[in-house]
């Protein structure tokens, strides 16, 4: 039995400016209901096709959604709680459990092989190990993360997938990135997937609406600026940076690209991205608040759209 | 502590790998991690800037965990993972178990079975490299971590 999801009042007030009356019912709605078992095929270890022959042995109904990405697969059964997890073919490293709204940052970026990418706030690993599959292992990934507990998981999800061309440091983001600057590392690609509060992952994870409060936002919202501003500056010319949160709060999305055009002016560009689901531009107005037009660009992700957990990405260039 | 393995300790590591299981190419540079755990890095970066960032950040960890001396008879035991990145290679000391006998391993289980093999040998199931045992006259020794490890035989079917 589901727990029923319970998001404090002042969270759906929020939700309702978001939205149209229609739209917030049917999201009302979608956050009772259960998420996709979605998985994603690990290609550093097998093809889709032979997971798709292991896993249909095991009499599990696959689907695969998203044409361009047949690594994205949909279990169809209805599972025990962690069955996923506990499956052979878990264990051996040929799927990684990850939300469909989740792999959406990773396709984004569309890294390419022999590229130096910087994964700032790495842990668990689905991004990182996704990443790792796009570009084969090649090149170099630096996942970092800043609490131990959190770099175990990382780098126990990252030995199961095969990963072998990454570095896993231990730092706080922003000091990292202002100590790499000082020894003059720059990066092709930048995965800012940031600290955030979640309110896109309410349906996995119910324990978020206890959490959620105003004032996490406002400091959160701070903290995403600082290291984006922080990321920005160790990306190369030419190079490009995904921003990323799960929360649908514009404190913490559109209100941090607005500050990072401000502050780069004509250093940044924000490029339109095609993802494989329905997605909604960026606000241009929350409270009281203008934001530059050119946040229309950034991608809302939002459960009533494509039955997903909420997300939202950005993608921006370095200009010469 | 990291330690970069130069090209003679690299020559050193595949010569017992060659040995022991028939390997005759790393696809990457070796990496040391403690004094049993080796790693393989296949990253772009180059040893210098591995040591310029270990200057300025904790390293935690670099490339993939592919197996350990085995400080009894300093034999290496390979990883699960890296069983299957030398899988194309393994020629020697390799065993294949049947289904039953697959869902023991994958429980952490020693098999009792004769293998005709001794000391540290590679452990497969139809095209799924399951990392190392340790194979005496009449049992096989189980190193598969507990992390990895089924919970039920019921979840391989």
């Amino acid at each position: 039995m589901k727990t029923k999801i319970q998001p404090k009042p002042e969270f759906m007030q929020k939700m309702k400016k978001l939205l149209d009356q229609a739209d917030f019912e049917k999201y009302e709605k979608i956050i009772q209901e259960p998420l996709l078992n979605s998985i994603r095929c690990n290609t550093l270890k097998i093809s889709p096709e032979e997971l798709k022959i292991k896993l249909e042995k095991k009499s599990w109904k696959i689907s695969q959604l998203w044409k361009d990405y047949p690594e994205v697969i949909i279990v169809e059964n209805e599972l025990q709680p962690g069955e996923l997890g506990r499956s052979m073919e878990h264990l051996l490293g040929y799927y990684y459990i990850q939300e469909l709204a989740s792999m959406l940052p990773a396709i984004a970026l569309a890294p390419k092989p022999n590229e130096l990418i910087l994964d700032l706030c790495a842990s668990p690993g689905s991004k990182t190990s996704q990443i790792a599959s796009q570009i084969n292992n090649t090149g170099t990934i630096i996942a970092n993360d800043v609490k131990i507990e959190r770099i175990k998981i990382l780098a126990s999800n990252l030995e199961r997938c095969g990963v072998a061309d990454e570095i896993i440091t231990r730092e706080d983001g922003v000091a990292l990135c202002e100590k790499l600057k000082e020894q003059g590392l720059k990066f092709d690609k930048i995965l800012l997937d940031a600290p955030c509060s979640g309110e896109g992952t309410m349906r996995s994870s119910p324990k978020t609406c206890l959490m959620w409060n105003l004032n996490t936002i406002k400091s959160l919202s701070k903290l995403q600026k600082k290291l984006f501003q922080k990321a920005f500056e160790i990306l190369k010319e030419g190079g490009e940076m995904v921003y990323s949160t799960c929360t649908h709060a514009p404190e913490e999305n559109e209100e941090v690209v607005d500050f990072a055009l401000k502050e780069f002016k004509d250093k940044i560009k924000i490029e339109e991205i095609k993802l494989p689901v329905k997605c909604r531009e960026g606000v241009v107005e929350w409270e009281n608040k203008k934001y530059d037009e050119r946040v229309k660009f950034c991608a809302r992700i939002y459960p009533q759209d494509n039955n997903t957990e909420g997300f939202f990405v950005a993608k921006f260039k370095k200009l010469k | 502590m990291i330690h970069i393995l130069s090209n003679q300790e690299t020559k050193e590591i595949l010569s017992k790998l060659n040995e022991q299981f028939g390997i005759q190419k790393i696809p990457g540079r070796l990496i040391k991690i403690g004094k049993e755990r080796i790693f393989l890095f296949n990253g772009d970066f180059l040893d210098e800037q591995i040591k310029n960032l270990e200057k300025i950040v904790f390293i935690e960890k670099i490339g993939i965990y592919i197996g350990a001396i085995f400080l009894p008879t300093g034999e290496i035991r390979l990883s699960i993972e890296g069983t299957q990145i030398f899988k194309d290679q393994i020629t020697k000391n390799l065993f294949e178990i049947n289904e039953e006998k697959f869902g023991n391993w994958m429980q952490g289980e020693e098999l009792n079975i004769k293998t005709g093999l001794r000391g540290i040998i590679v452990i497969k199931y139809k095209n799924n490299f399951l990392g190392c045992g340790k194979a005496s006259e009449n049992k096989i020794g189980n190193f598969i971590p507990k992390s990895r490890r089924l919970r039920s035989k019921n979840i391989i079917k």
